[in-house]
């Protein structure tokens, strides 16, 4: 029973993550392989605020919010001077160095040995410890964050950034500039991220840059491409297919040595075949573009 | 003073080493134009190939790694014929290429460390020579390194100036259709594109495999190195993706001299974006980027 | 008096002269045609009035201000709006929503403005929902309000991107070569729309890219004729099309 709440919970930290990603990669069209490293600002922000400042749960969430959105203000700058490959380029390049930085800067974040003993969330006087208890905090900011980016996806704003991945010049001949409403788009996804940091760092009580890798932005951008994007229900498909997947194979007796390279070698498999047979993922609306009619 | 002749040294092998990776990654880059992530897995094809070898019989090295390039190089033209080549005539987009290829890295790699385990494993035994010229010293299998990588740089440029297919080859990444249209043997084009590519990615391996060792998750590491070094030296220049690589080796080296090699990926990303911000087009490349659209 | 006006503009690319200090002027209340051989310049002179490209001299102005440099985006604020050769609609998007979102102004469009205006968004859209169909009725489609644009035949896709433009209350219309790959039937539907939207407001401006002499005589009561990046010629269209070189250069006649 603690299993299943603790799959709940990530299920929950991680529709978050997607639900964020969607709207620069779904309704953007762009690829990002840094949304780990938001996540991790977030993780590190919040804790080493709460930590050294002694401040509580939520304004240190909050705060490390706003520090990620300054980074994701500071990547999204040279980033969307291009699309395609060299933006994911770009972004790669962040979540590298800051990664690196991450590992690395033992002073600031104790690199590699991690940072243990991360306080329990306290919230309104009361402190957060048990399974539930986190279920529902993370449950109640999930609620949040979809409300919000539910409205977003179905804003002028939503259907602009859609505009604009479907035919970037033909929005802009239309007075969409593409620069502002990507950037919008990639600080707020930034922004979640960090939410779902803060809240993955008070749960584990244990964050180390391990779980912030480009294996993790990878695979938060394949959760996306397989469940499908653009639309609402394409990450929840996602994020329960990538999450649950493991589970399946364990239960299926599969030895828990080999389980973790069978699992990706299934999302692996899986994401070629999505290319042939259904590049809108699973559930997505947005089908990566092919090449119009006219050209074949 | 010589320590950083050391440091310069090693720059100088690295740069062999990277050489072969650009000029691997930037043949299907620039001929196919989309981002082969699958590269890195060819990469450590060849080697884990050679350790299958080794394991089943007591093949001389010499052969040994022969047949673990040969492996590496059909691995990648496998890949092309299964997925790219079927994809793209479906009218598949770049975007859609890059997200295919990163389910092959993502499969095989996993498929590898399946059966081989994720722990390193070198080929070589025991340990290197090594030599000194004056106060510097220098291995044998880096000697090996330099020599190998850079012999096959010089002598691939050497074929591709004067050989009419090569230039083909690279025309397919400036006016594909065109290439089409003159009837010029596509299939084929692209099966040597991918031969090579692969082959090149197998001896940097093996070149790296006999000396410190491989395992399953260095493909990723090599793969952005090569596309680094090509997109810092320009895509569309060969020795641009060579100038690329050396500058890598060479500012990595400078790193370590100053501070430590912990920073290194720091600095070939941080190489790569300054690039991408003030010169996008290559810090090799002559004329300005294509015309806005 | 003067909508468009274009001064001294010329573009070189790669040493070849594409646009060669061309000077123009486009009046509101008619459609003027801007006609030539492939390759004369047509589509650059458009990218470069749009902002896609920019000139190597001279000034474009619109109602005064001075377009010249602005990206595609703020001119297309301006008032300056395009129907592109190959079309471009948003292929994923419903025809409904490929032109309510050129109704959209700018300043909606921003990530705050539905929570901070709510009550404006909600009576925004219910505006918006009127405003697009009127159009997409006006070009015909509204049997396929609901379908995504990329199911449209190429005709459709064309009827949609006007219905987008004008959705979009540009008083400038660009218009590169709108009834190409396209039947008789459809040609003259997309002709009628563009006399219909000069009758009805004289303050828009049409500029017409054809190849399409007769679509040319039947709309344009004035010509532009490019060869080899310059203005060659302009006047009345019966005359200009009747003038000997014109004829030769252009009909091969």
């Amino acid at each position: 029973m603690n299993y299943i709440l603790h799959l709940l919970i990530m299920i929950e930290i991680y529709l978050i993550l997607a639900y964020g990603l969607n709207l620069v990669v779904g309704f953007g069209g762009l690829l990002s392989l840094c949304h780990a490293v938001f996540y991790g600002i977030g993780a590190y922000a919040s804790t080493l605020l709460m930590i050294k400042t002694g401040i509580s749960f939520l304004p240190a969430m909050l705060m490390g919010m706003a520090i990620t959105a300054l980074f994701a203000f500071l990547v999204g700058i040279p980033a969307l001077r291009f699309r395609g490959d060299h933006f994911v380029l770009v972004t790669l390049g962040f979540q590298m160095i800051v990664f690196t930085v991450l590992y690395n800067w033992v002073g600031l974040t104790r690199g590699p040995y991690g940072i243990p003993e991360i306080p329990r969330p306290g919230v309104f006087g009361y402190e957060i410890t048990s399974l539930i208890g986190y279920l529902i905090l993370v449950g109640v900011i999930l609620m949040v964050t979809i409300i919000i980016l539910f409205i977003l996806y179905k804003s002028p704003f939503g259907l602009a950034l859609k505009a604009l991945r479907d035919d970037e010049m033909a929005a802009e001949g239309l007075g969409k500039s593409p620069v502002h409403t990507f950037l919008y788009a990639f600080i707020i996804a930034g922004g979640f991220a960090s939410l779902a940091g803060s809240l993955y760092a008070t749960y584990v009580t244990y964050i180390d840059p391990t779980s912030f890798t480009l294996d993790e932005s990878i695979f938060l951008l394949s959760v996306l491409l397989v469940g499908g994007t653009g639309n609402r229900l394409g990450p929840l498909v996602g994020v329960v297919f990538m999450i649950l997947l493991p589970e399946a194979l364990r239960f299926l007796g599969l030895p828990d040595t080999v389980a973790p390279n069978v699992r990706q070698m299934i999302y692996g498999l899986t994401l070629i075949l999505l290319m042939f047979l259904r590049p809108q993922g699973i559930a997505g609306e947005y089908k990566i573009n092919h090449y119009g009619k006219a050209e074949n | 003073m010589t320590l950083l002749l050391q440091l310069l040294l090693n720059a100088l092998v690295n740069a062999s080493i990277y050489s072969l990776l650009a000029v691997g990654f930037g043949l299907v880059y620039r001929s196919m134009r989309f981002f082969h992530i699958a590269f890195g897995a060819v990469y450590i094809i060849a080697s884990y190939a050679v350790i299958a070898g080794m394991n089943i019989s007591g093949f001389p090295l010499i052969l040994s790694i022969a047949a673990g390039v040969l492996v590496g190089a059909l691995s990648g033209v496998a890949m092309d014929k299964t997925v790219y080549l079927p994809l793209e005539k479906t009218g598949a987009t770049p975007t859609i290429l890059f997200i295919a290829s990163l389910g092959i890295y993502i499969l095989i790699v996993n498929l590898i460390a399946l059966l081989f385990g994720n722990e390193v494993r070198i080929l070589s035994r025991g340990i290197e020579p090594s030599l000194s010229i004056g106060s510097l010293i220098i291995t044998r299998m880096q000697i090996v390194q330099f020599l190998a990588g850079w012999i096959v740089i010089i002598l691939f440029w050497l074929i591709i100036r004067k050989n009419t297919f090569m230039k083909g080859i690279w025309a397919l990444g400036e006016t594909p259709t065109l290439v089409r249209v003159l009837g010029l043997p596509y299939g084929l084009m692209r099966t040597v594109v991918f031969a090579l590519s692969s082959a090149f990615a197998g001896t940097a391996s093996l070149l790296i495999a006999l000396d410190v060792g491989i395992d399953p998750h260095v493909g990723m590491q090599a793969l952005l190195t090569g596309a680094v070094a090509v997109i810092v030296g320009g895509v569309d220049v060969y020795w641009g993706w060579i100038g690329g690589a050396v500058i890598l080796a060479v500012v990595q080296s400078m790193a370590v001299w100053q501070f430590s090699s912990r920073w290194n990926d720091l600095i070939t990303f941080g190489i790569l974006i300054v690039v991408l911000l003030f010169r996008p087009q290559g810090l090799f490349s002559p004329r300005k980027r294509r015309e806005e659209r | 008096m003067e909508k468009l006006k274009i001064k001294n503009i010329s573009k070189a690319i790669n040493g070849l002269k594409i646009v060669d200090r061309v000077t123009a002027s486009f009046l509101p209340g008619r459609i003027t045609g801007l006609i030539g051989p492939n390759g004369a310049g047509k589509t650059t002179l458009f990218h470069i009035i749009t902002g896609e490209l920019r000139s190597d001299t001279g000034e474009i102005n619109y109602r005064g201000e001075d377009i010249t440099s602005l990206p595609p985006y703020r001119v297309a604020r301006k008032g300056i709006g395009r129907l592109f050769q190959d079309v471009r609609v948003f292929e994923n998007l419903t025809v409904s929503e490929n032109v309510v979102s050129a109704c959209y102004d700018h300043r909606v469009e921003t990530p705050w403005f539905p929570f901070l205006r709510k009550k404006r968004w909600k009576a925004l859209e219910r505006e918006l929902k009127e405003k697009s169909d009127y159009y997409i009725d006006y070009v015909g489609l509204m049997e396929m309000k609901d379908v995504p644009a990329s199911s449209l035949s190429y005709g459709q896709q064309k009827l949609l991107a006007i219905a987008r433009l004008l959705a979009g209350g540009f008083s400038l219309l660009l218009l590169d070569e709108p009834t190409a790959g396209l039947n008789p039937v459809m040609i003259k539907k997309i002709l009628n729309i563009l006399k219909r939207i000069v009758a009805e407001d004289q303050g828009k401006t049409i500029v017409l890219v054809e190849h399409d002499m007769s679509v040319v005589t039947e709309v344009a009561d004035w010509v532009y004729f490019m060869n080899e990046g310059r203005i060659a010629f302009f006047g009345r269209t019966d005359h200009v099309l009747g003038d000997k070189e014109v004829r030769e250069i252009y009909l091969g006649l």
